[in-house]
C-alpha cells in the first residue's frame, strides 16, 4: 500500500506546471471571487488529479506490471480512494489558507471560519465525485468512462425531470429540499451529510473491487 | 516450486492447455513462436489472468491467493509493461523501498550506474534496450526465490544482453534454490542460462527436454533421396525436402553416427527445435 501510495505522489508531482497553473489560476480566483468557491475549485482539481493516476497506471499497460508487486487488486482499490481523499483533504486545506490570505489581504467582511460548516460540506461532497469516477474508470478506462460518465449524467437529468414532471409537487424541488435543511442546525447537516457521502463512496469501493477482481491483465 | 497443472484458457479461436513444472533450483526455458501461448503461461503463473480450467500453484499454494509477503518473493520482468514511463529512476527506488521489504538499495543503485541507467532521467527517455535493463534489475533487486522473465533481453545488443544474462546468472548462482522461467526469441540466451527447455505451439507443450540433451542428441541428418529411402526413420522426427535431397530432424543423434558413417550430421539447435517441431519449415513433415 505504501509503495503504491508513493507511486501515486510521484506520478502527481511529474505533473509541477499543471498543479502550479492550478495554484495561480486559484489565487487569482481567489481575489476575484467568493472564498468558498477557492476552496471546491482546489478541491476538485485534486481529486480529478488524483483519479487521474489510474490512466497512468493503465497507459503501456502498466497495470499489468502493478498486480505483479506484493499487493492485492483489492489493497489498489483501497490505495485509490485513500490517495483520492487525501490529496482532496490536503487541496481543501490549502484552499483554506489561501481564502483566509486573501480575506485578510482584501480586509474582507467574509472570513473562512464564518463559512466553516458550508467549507466543510465541500470535502465529503466533493469526494463522491473520485467515488463516480474510480469505477466507471477501473471498468472502461479512462477515455471511455468519460463517455459513460457523460451518458449517466444525461440519464439522471433525464430521469429527474422526467419524475419530476410525471409526479409534480410529490417530488421535493431542490429549493425545497434546501429550505429544509436550513431549519436544521449546521452540525447535524454535516454529519448526515458526511455519513451519506461516507455511505455512497463505500458503495463505489465495493463496486470498484468486484471491477478489479474480475478485471485480467 | 511452480507447478502448472493441466491450465485451460481460451482467447476465441485460441486455446491454451499446458502442464509444466519449475522445481526449486531450476532454469526453465518456454518457447516458441509468436501467439504460442507464451505470455498467457506467464500471466497465469502471475495471477494476472483467470484459468478457465486447470490451476497454478506457487510453493503450493494457489498464484491468485499468494499473500503480499509471498507475492514478493518473485521478482518480474515482464516484455510490454514496467512502472510509468513518466517515472524517473529515482522515484522506482523510492517506491521499492516501500513495496520490498528485502530491497536492495546499494546492490540497485550500483547496478543503475553500471548499466548507464540515470536515477534523474525519466523512463520515457530511455532507448528500449534501457528499459529492458531497468525491468530486470527491479526484478532481482529484493531476493526474489522465483524470477519470471519475459522476453528480458529483447531489444539489447549483443553486449548489453551478455551482461544482462551475467548478472541473472550471478543472481541465480547466489543461492541454489533460487528458480527462473524465461522466454527468449534468442535461442543462445536459453541455451546458455536454461536447464530445461519447454517448446510450446498453438497453446500446447508439443516438448519438454533437458538443454544438454537438445544440445547432444537432437541433430539435422542431411541425406540424399537414396540414403533418405534407406534410412531407419524410426528415431526422425520431422523430415523436409531439400534441394540435395532431405533434411531429418532425430534426437538421436549418435544411433545414426554409429550406423550410418557417411552421413552428414548437423548438430542441433533450440532454433532448429522451433523451425522444426512447430511447422516453421512448413513444407517439413513428421518422418
Amino acid at each position: 500500500m505504501l509503495g503504491l501510495l508513493e507511486k501515486d505522489l510521484r506520478l502527481t508531482l511529474t505533473r509541477k506546471q499543471t498543479l502550479l497553473i492550478f495554484l495561480v489560476a486559484a489565487l487569482v480566483m481567489g481575489m476575484t471571487m467568493d472564498g468558498s468557491f477557492l476552496v471546491g475549485y482546489l478541491t476538485m482539481l485534486a481529486t480529478i488529479t488524483a483519479v487521474s493516476t489510474i490512466s497512468y497506471d493503465e497507459f503501456d499497460n502498466g497495470m499489468a506490471f502493478l498486480m505483479t508487486l506484493p499487493t492485492s487488486r483489492k489493497t489498489y482499490v483501497l490505495k485509490q480512494y485513500l490517495f483520492s481523499l487525501l490529496l482532496a483533504a490536503a487541496a481543501w486545506c490549502v484552499g483554506l489558507v489561501l481564502y483566509g490570505v486573501m480575506s485578510a489581504v482584501r480586509h474582507s467582511a467574509a472570513a473562512p471560519g464564518d463559512e466553516l460548516p458550508m467549507l466543510l460540506a465541500i470535502l465529503p461532497v466533493l469526494y463522491l465525485s473520485a467515488a463516480v469516477m474510480i469505477p466507471l474508470q477501473l471498468k472502461f478506462g479512462s477515455e471511455k468512462s468519460r463517455i459513460v460518465l457523460f451518458v449517466l449524467f444525461g440519464v439522471a437529468a433525464i430521469l429527474f425531470v422526467g419524475v419530476r414532471n410525471s409526479f409534480g409537487g410529490a417530488v421535493p424541488s431542490p429549493d425545497g429540499l434546501i429550505m429544509a435543511l436550513s431549519g436544521l442546525s449546521p452540525a447535524v447537516v454535516l454529519l448526515s451529510l458526511t455519513a451519506v457521502c461516507a455511505l455512497l463512496a463505500l458503495a463505489s469501493y465495493l463496486c470498484s473491487v468486484r471491477i478489479m477482481e474480475k478485471k485480467e491483465f | 516450486m511452480v507447478k502448472v497443472e493441466n491450465l485451460d484458457k481460451r482467447y476465441g479461436d485460441f486455446r491454451l492447455q499446458v502442464s509444466l513444472e519449475i522445481p526449486d533450483g531450476t532454469v526453465t526455458g518456454l518457447v516458441g513462436k509468436n501467439g504460442a501461448g507464451k505470455s498467457t503461461v506467464i500471466k497465469s503463473i502471475l495471477g494476472l489472468i483467470r484459468p478457465d480450467a486447470g490451476r497454478v500453484l506457487i510453493n503450493g499454494k494457489d498464484a491468485a491467493a499468494l499473500s503480499s509477503a509471498e507475492k514478493a518473493l518473485i521478482g518480474v520482468a515482464l516484455a510490454d509493461s514496467c512502472f510509468s514511463s513518466y517515472l524517473k529512476v529515482a522515484d522506482v527506488i523510492a517506491i521499492l523501498r516501500k513495496t520490498y521489504p528485502r530491497f536492495d538499495e546499494p546492490f540497485f543503485r550500483s547496478s543503475c550506474a553500471a548499466q548507464g541507467l540515470q536515477l534523474d532521467k525519466q523512463i520515457k527517455d530511455f532507448s528500449t534496450g534501457m528499459r529492458a535493463k531497468l525491468r530486470v534489475l527491479v526484478a532481482i533487486s529484493h531476493q526474489a526465490e522465483l524470477l519470471i522473465m519475459d522476453e528480458p533481453t529483447a531489444g539489447l545488443d549483443v553486449e548489453a544482453r551478455v551482461e544482462l544474462l551475467d548478472l541473472l546468472r550471478q543472481y541465480l548462482a547466489e543461492n541454489d534454490k533460487r528458480s527462473m522461467l524465461l522466454t527468449s526469441h534468442i535461442s543462445s540466451d536459453l541455451e546458455s542460462l536454461c536447464d530445461d527447455i519447454y517448446l510450446i505451439h498453438d497453446g500446447r507443450i508439443v516438448l519438454h527436454e533437458d538443454t544438454d540433451t537438445i544440445l547432444s542428441n537432437y541433430a539435422i541428418l542431411k541425406v540424399d533421396e537414396a540414403a533418405y529411402a534407406a534410412l531407419d526413420k524410426s528415431h526422425i522426427l520431422r523430415a523436409k525436402k531439400e534441394t540435395f535431397g532431405y533434411a531429418c530432424f532425430t534426437d538421436e543423434k549418435q544411433y545414426y553416427a554409429e550406423n550410418y558413417p557417411g552421413i552428414v550430421i548437423e548438430n542441433g539447435s533450440i532454433d532448429e527445435l522451433i523451425l522444426m517441431l512447430t511447422g516453421g519449415k512448413s513444407d517439413a513433415w513428421p518422418a
